[in-house]
């Protein structure tokens, strides 16, 4: 394997790892399984490849991608809290809105970016560097946050949800609130991963969702999910080793078109392990 | 103070109602002992006060908030959270944007209180304590959540003999400093008597004995068995018609 493709697997794995986060926030502290990843991807992609290509920087075509996405997220919660609609069932609907809404945005099924001024540069590495700290701008701040009153109650609601309404806690509020930071986390790797491949295809969502959740799994499988620290560890970790892995089935001579069922396989071997060792 | 008039249960396919007109007013700062067999209606009656279920009739008058704490440990607290995280939660009811371990000294101090040497672990996950240790967290989790109405059914119940005696004085104690006004569920008759301002028995939905003060004081453990197995010898014999009928 060489160094190009590590770099170039650490690359993917950064942006892999916002994706995981995402998955995790509404997975692991609010007990709700958001599928939203395959729609609130490529629509932060769609949003931020049409904002740079008519003139937008990337400082305004991020953001922008990112409140867009979010609000898919929200939009997910409330058709589970006031639909009553199941959590998988609501993000299966809004993915499959999403790539409509997509189409329209994009007004083509995909946008080339080649000759707009995007966040990246040829160099990999300083490419890698301007991700870890997208990543740490966005996940120091909510690691903080868990740690004060309200993250305490955040986490409550996934804990314990007949404590946390004892205790006053919105589930409302606080569920909304998770998923637009999910929505909002999918929407900024749509928007990052567009700039690092120059183009926007309206098909770069699909089985994102299981990339994310087998880095995750594959995260807390190697350091857990017992403490604070673990679970925000766990997604990082995760889509590191994920987008590496991907890597060596790549050089040992895996066929691309290959990929999906090596994840697939990953992501049941991962589950099989947890099951027998808490079995044991 | 808390004051339930007349309030009725039924529940669907249940064919006698479970609270029958109950009615049952307590001062601030009273400590009320409820006993009675399964069935009788306890768990109802404080479900009711703490709103979890809608009365059919009558009506439920409070003073403050209610806590309460509950037999199964898992409800009433979040294994996964630390010891001090579950207590901070507990006591948060206007949150800030400020680390939550602003706390730790005070709570320290009030986990001293119970005197059985847990607050060594006040950074562990409470999963990983004994039911008794947990039991003893979310009692204080409960005392010290600010409501003036505290709710206990059967708490101390799964406990070993030494841990439920430190846990009852534990409450008495805190129920005395803070004046909550409290109803504790009890199966047993012991701490019945021992604890609290007054005692009641429910039986069949109805309270069927409610005594204060010196009645309360003056009454030995196998009068009050003697009055329990009165009840229910005549709901046996109630149910025995019935199967004739």
């Amino acid at each position: 394997m060489s160094i190009d493709l590590i770099l170039s697997g650490l690359q993917q794995g950064l942006i892999l790892a916002i994706i995981a986060f995402g998955i995790m926030i509404p997975f692991r502290f609010l007990d709700f399984a958001d599928l939203t990843a395959d729609g609130a991807y490529p629509l932060g992609g769609a949003v931020c490849a049409v904002a740079l290509s008519s003139g937008m920087s990337s400082a305004t075509a991020i953001p922008l991608a990112m409140i867009c996405a979010g609000i898919v997220g929200v939009c997910t919660a409330l058709i589970y809290l006031k639909l009553r609609v199941n959590s998988m069932l609501a993000g299966i609907i809004l993915s499959t809105m999403a790539y409509s809404v997509n189409l329209r945005i994009m007004g083509k099924p995909n946008v080339a970016l080649f000759d707009c001024p995007g966040l990246f540069s040829a160099s990999v590495e300083c490419n890698i560097l301007l991700i870890v700290m997208v990543l740490a701008t966005c996940m120091i701040p909510f690691a903080v946050f868990l740690r004060t009153d309200f993250g305490l109650r955040f986490r409550a609601v996934g804990l314990n949800q007949n404590l946390a309404k004892l205790q006053g806690i919105s589930i409302e509020k606080y569920t909304i609130f998770g998923l637009f930071l999910a929505g909002a986390l999918f929407g900024l790797a749509g928007s990052l991963m567009v700039q690092i491949q120059n183009y926007m295809d309206i098909g770069i969502g699909i089985g994102i969702l299981i990339h994310g959740l087998a880095s995750l799994m594959i995260g807390e499988a190697i350091v857990g999910n017992a403490t604070l620290n673990r679970q925000l560890a766990a997604p990082l970790l995760g889509a590191l080793v994920y987008q590496q892995m991907q890597g060596i089935a790549l050089s040992l001579g895996l066929a691309p078109s290959d990929l999906k069922f090596f994840t697939g396989s990953i992501a049941l071997l991962v589950i099989f392990l947890k099951k027998k060792e808490k079995n044991t | 103070m808390l004051r339930i008039n007349n309030v009725t249960k039924s529940f669907p396919r249940v064919f006698e109602p479970v609270l029958k007109g109950i009615n049952l007013s307590l001062r601030e700062g009273e400590f009320c002992t409820v006993v009675g067999a399964n069935g009788s209606g306890k768990s109802t009656l404080l479900k009711i006060i703490s709103g979890e279920y809608r009365a059919d009739s009558g009506e439920v008058k409070r003073n403050g908030d209610v806590s309460q704490v509950v037999q199964d440990v898992n409800k009433g607290t979040i294994p996964a959270m630390t010891v001090l995280e579950n207590i901070v939660l507990s006591r948060t009811k206007t949150p800030r944007f400020a680390f939550y371990w602003r706390h730790l000294n005070d709570i320290i101090d009030k986990i001293r209180s119970l005197n059985i040497g847990l607050e060594k672990f006040i950074d562990q996950p409470l999963g990983i304590l004994s039911g008794g240790q947990r039991q003893a967290i979310a009692t204080l989790m409960a005392v010290n959540s600010g409501g003036k109405i505290l709710l206990l059914d059967e708490h101390t119940s799964a406990l070993d003999p030494k841990m439920q005696k430190m846990l009852m004085e534990y409450t008495a104690r805190s129920v005395r400093e803070l004046r909550l006004t409290t109803l504790m569920i009890t199966h047993n008759m012991e701490d019945a008597l021992k604890y609290g301002d007054r005692l009641i028995m429910m039986h069949s939905g109805r309270i069927v004995v409610d005594l204060k003060g010196c009645e309360k004081s003056g009454l030995k453990i196998s009068s009050l068995l003697e009055m329990f197995h009165k009840f229910e010898d005549q709901n046996l014999a109630a149910i025995g018609t019935e199967n004739v009928n």
